[in-house]
């Protein structure tokens, strides 16, 4: 018995598969959404991630770099969905 | 006729040259065998040995690409060979090398590209063929110095290319594949030679630059110089190809209390190798191992420092929500005590301070 599938979570499906394209690895197209982003998670780095900011931007029209001094939505998959989907 | 705009525009990285009577005096599908521009072909080796890469956005099949290298005999760091518009072929080239548009000029001998490209991009600098005969003149073309990473900078970008198609291909890691690739990383402190250099970064980088602004030669000489200061360079190499000296930080010693870092640059070439994150955990631990209580990193805030924002977030290095300054910068702060950021296995250290 499942509800509707809330935006953020949408918004999570949507991000592993523009990681997994970024990366060329599709192993991120299953990772739970705690999975940190940089780290030994995703693995993001300066590159990675200013190219996925700019992804987000282009797909929802939330510019994740300007509105968040310290870039904490970028901590984990699921505060990154959470981020945009409450933006957008 | 250039504008006062164009003429105090930032220097330029990559000249994009149309192909049909631009470079070549006629047109590559019509034409039997046309050769190129003497006047254009010297502008363009004279701009290659300053350090200024080539690029084409051509309306034609990619072998009019190759058919330019050869009788030119110049490499070229893009080609957009297609038959869509002109504007997306510049941003395209634009993209791939890494490129600000400011800092790319655009020639073509066609008015309505050239109006096309003027309109969609008006940060490129729009040229006629007369124009570009006479740019190895005009300051934009003419950087002040030119170091041996400059010359050949043509060469690395064909590394790059080679680099980055091996990394597409390559099914792990990004880790793995830097090991893969024999990434070799230095951090050790800067000598007085590197100084023209460390100058040529500071002036050349915008993205990953934390002061937002070039430092003279004469203040790094005095900072190197200074007891009370220190200066770290990186330097990178791998099997593709040696990049040399790609980042630099200044660090100001400050005993047991918190050392802060009035400037940090890197290289956009050394994006993606994990030079950033290395020069970032070295401060950190050297700062600590020294006796400091915290690194702070003052930064500008501004979407061309992204790439450097999130350097800093990924070192632990955190700013006060709401503190940005009046001159756009914030202070990123990070305590010494607890875990400390890792050097990357690939990392060597020279020495510590």
């Amino acid at each position: 018995m499942t509800g509707e599938p809330v935006p953020e979570q949408i918004v999570a499906a949507e991000l592993r598969m523009i990681l997994a394209e970024l990366t060329g690895r599709a192993e991120l197209l299953t990772i739970p959404a705690e999975t940190p982003l940089f780290g030994t998670g995703v693995g993001l780095d300066s590159l990675a991630g200013t190219l996925l900011l700019r992804q987000v931007q282009r797909r929802y029209g939330v510019d994740v770099a300007a509105e968040d001094l310290n870039l904490d939505s970028l901590q984990t998959l699921g505060t990154l969905a959470a981020f945009i989907a409450a933006r957008c | 006729m250039i504008s006062n705009a164009a003429i105090n525009s930032p220097v330029i990285k990559c000249v994009v040259w149309d192909i049909d009577n631009t470079l070549l005096d006629g047109t590559y599908l019509e034409d039997r065998q046309p050769r190129p521009d003497p006047e254009l072909l010297a502008v363009l080796r004279e701009l290659a040995g300053r350090g200024i890469l080539h690029a084409l956005a051509s309306r034609n099949p990619a072998a009019a690409a190759d058919y330019v290298r050869e009788v030119t005999g110049l490499d070229f760091a893009a080609v957009e060979c297609g038959w869509g518009s002109k504007a997306e072929s510049v941003s395209r080239i634009a993209a791939e090398l890494g490129l600000a548009l400011d800092a790319i000029a655009f020639v073509d001998d066609d008015m309505a590209e050239r109006a096309e490209v003027a309109a969609a991009l008006p940060a490129v600098l729009v040229l006629t063929p007369e124009d570009a005969a006479e740019a190895a003149d005009w300051p934009q073309f003419n950087p002040a110095l030119i170091t041996a990473e400059a010359r050949r900078r043509g060469a690395l970008y064909a590394e790059r290319r080679r680099r980055h198609a091996d990394a597409a291909a390559f099914g792990g890691s990004r880790d793995e594949f830097l090991r893969r690739a024999g990434t070799r990383l230095t951090i050790g402190l800067a000598r007085p030679q590197d100084l023209p250099r460390l100058h040529e970064l500071s002036v050349r980088t915008h993205q990953l630059n934390s002061a937002g602004e070039p430092v003279t030669e004469a203040e790094l000489a005095a900072v190197l110089g200074s007891a009370g200061h220190l200066v770290a360079t990186v330097t990178l190499t791998d099997n593709y190809g040696d990049d040399g000296l790609v980042g630099a930080a200044i660090m100001t010693r400050n005993g047991a209390g918190p050392w802060s870092v009035p400037l940090v640059v890197m290289s956009c070439r050394a994006l993606g190798r994990g030079a950033l994150d290395a020069l970032l955990a070295w401060l950190c631990r050297s700062a600590a191992a020294a006796g400091a209580s915290e690194l702070l990193i003052p930064c500008l805030v501004t979407e061309r420092n992204v790439p450097m924002r999130l350097a800093l977030a990924a070192a632990g290095l955190r700013a006060e929500p709401g503190s940005v300054a009046p001159d756009g910068r914030a202070v990123f702060a990070r305590s010494l005590a607890g875990r400390l950021p890792d050097l990357p296995d690939w990392a060597t250290e020279q020495a510590r301070p």
